[in-house]
């Protein structure tokens, strides 16, 4: 009863929530500015701000789910777990070297020197990483790859200023590709997207979906 | 068109689309189930669970990059019914599935729906809580989290469902590497080319949203699934609609 009771209760915080965001975003674009505009507007602003609030707690829950599970791993010694001592290592480390926050003098040295680098070495991999997989990618099973190979192969000869030695026509289909069949493609795709995006937003908002209860 | 004009076309268009939502949910309570096409991934999905517990490795599941506080937050739920699905065939079969995100907000929300799979057994829901992996909130720092568990831990199939960028290939990249059974899905474009080259089957764009309906047979999913249909026909006779008058006009 008393479980029922607080399906009911989220439920109704729920709905009753996202009611007044979703009118706080038709009052704004509205650009009404009477009394009742500025109290949603004022009512939506405060809802918004508790979930930043929310949000805030949510990372410490992070951080304490992240220590749990890679102490766990040294504590049983599974495979790997040397990794996850370095990873609590940092962890600690960059806590008490940057506990002045992210603006003081360590912390822009662990971002600027550690972590950038660090992001930009992994990101640097990605080149290697699209080389492989469009080897994979590149081989023709059925109509559909070999529709996928051909428009590639047209594309990346486009790209390139030798196509026009091959063929004048290169750089010309290849901006027909992109701009006709692809763009129509993506559109299409962002158009089911939307409608899909607004179906579940709807769903939640309604109380048909309800992924914070039991 | 002035703001009013969008502001009373957008509330319309909600109002049909509930109305819709709830007219077709009511058809499918009433037993007439709607035609659903094919997709290959969530046959293969369905089949995933059993698959690693036969091979006695683990089944990764990537909730992504996305919040539930953004603009990602239907990505995000959109993993999460993937994991309302693969959360019951944990709570029978009592093995877990490995679970990253890079939202705190996700994982909160990862930790109800695998509660609420082991409702009335708290010892199998304490032991599925140390499933779940928060890895990091920077893209790059999830990627290379998300690298380590299909390089090291013992992974037999990564389902990755959710917001995703660049970052994607790096992991799908890894898990093609390892040959392992890999699903990958998102609704951002820019991201679908690297989903299609590395992934083995796709789910692409809006198909991310029809979980809860193909996994799980929900009468609201199913619902909502036809009445997306029923608007995306009105928009493309507004969109004949628009050539027509701006052709004879």
């Amino acid at each position: 009863m008393i479980l029922r009771s607080g399906r009911v209760l989220a439920t109704v915080v729920a709905i009753v929530v996202g009611l007044f965001v979703l009118a706080d975003v038709f009052v704004t674009a509205w650009g009404a500015s009477n009394g009742l505009a500025q109290a949603i507007n004022g009512v939506g602003y405060f809802l918004v701000s508790w979930a930043a609030i929310i949000t805030a707690f949510a990372l410490f829950l992070g951080f304490a789910n992240v220590v749990s599970v890679h102490w766990s791993r040294i504590r049983t010694q599974k495979s790997g777990a040397v990794y996850s001592l370095v990873l609590l290592i940092s962890l600690f480390g960059t806590l008490a070297f940057g506990i002045g926050g992210p603006l003081s003098a360590n912390g822009q040295f662990i971002f600027n020197y550690i972590l950038q680098p660090l992001e930009a070495t992994l990101f640097a991999l990605l080149a290697l990483f699209i080389a492989t997989a469009a080897f994979r990618a590149f081989r023709v099973r059925n109509m559909e790859t070999f529709f996928f190979v051909l428009f590639a192969l047209i594309v990346l000869l486009g790209q390139v200023p030798v196509s026009i030695y091959l063929w004048p026509e290169f750089p010309v289909i290849k901006d027909w590709i992109l701009n006709v069949p692809t763009l129509a493609g993506v559109r299409g795709i962002l158009l089911g997207v939307a409608l899909g995006v607004i179906a579940t937003g709807l769903r939640v908002l309604v109380g048909a979906d309800r992924p914070y209860t039991d | 068109m002035t703001p009013e004009f969008l502001v009373r076309a957008a509330i319309v268009i909600l109002v049909v689309f509930v109305a819709a939502i709830y007219i077709f949910t009511l058809r499918v309570r009433s037993g007439r189930m709607p035609l659903l096409r094919r997709i290959r991934a969530f046959d293969v999905l369905q089949g995933l669970p059993g698959r690693a517990i036969e091979a006695g490795r683990d089944l990764h599941l990537s909730l992504g990059v996305g919040s539930l506080v953004n603009e990602t937050t239907a990505d995000s739920l959109a993993g999460l019914a993937v994991l309302d699905y693969l959360a019951e065939q944990a709570a029978a079969t009592g093995v877990s599935p490995t679970i990253s995100m890079a939202d705190p907000t996700v994982m909160l929300f990862a930790q109800n729906t695998l509660r609420a799979a082991h409702t009335g057994d708290s010892d199998r829901a304490e032991e599925a809580y140390r499933h779940i992996r928060w890895i990091a909130p920077q893209p790059a720092a999830y990627a290379a989290g998300v690298m380590n568990i299909l390089n090291i831990d013992q992974v037999e199939a990564n389902v990755m469902v959710g917001s995703f960028g660049d970052e994607y290939l790096l992991m799908g990249e890894t898990a093609a590497r390892q040959d392992m059974a890999h699903i990958g899905g998102t609704s951002n474009p820019n991201t679908l080319p690297f989903i299609y080259a590395s992934a083995q089957e796709t789910l692409l764009g809006e198909e991310i949203y029809a979980a809860g309906a193909y996994l799980q047979k929900r009468p609201a999913h199913l619902g909502s699934l036809a009445a997306q249909d029923l608007m995306r026909w009105l928009v493309a006779l507004f969109v004949l609609a628009g050539i027509v008058i701006a052709s004879v006009s």
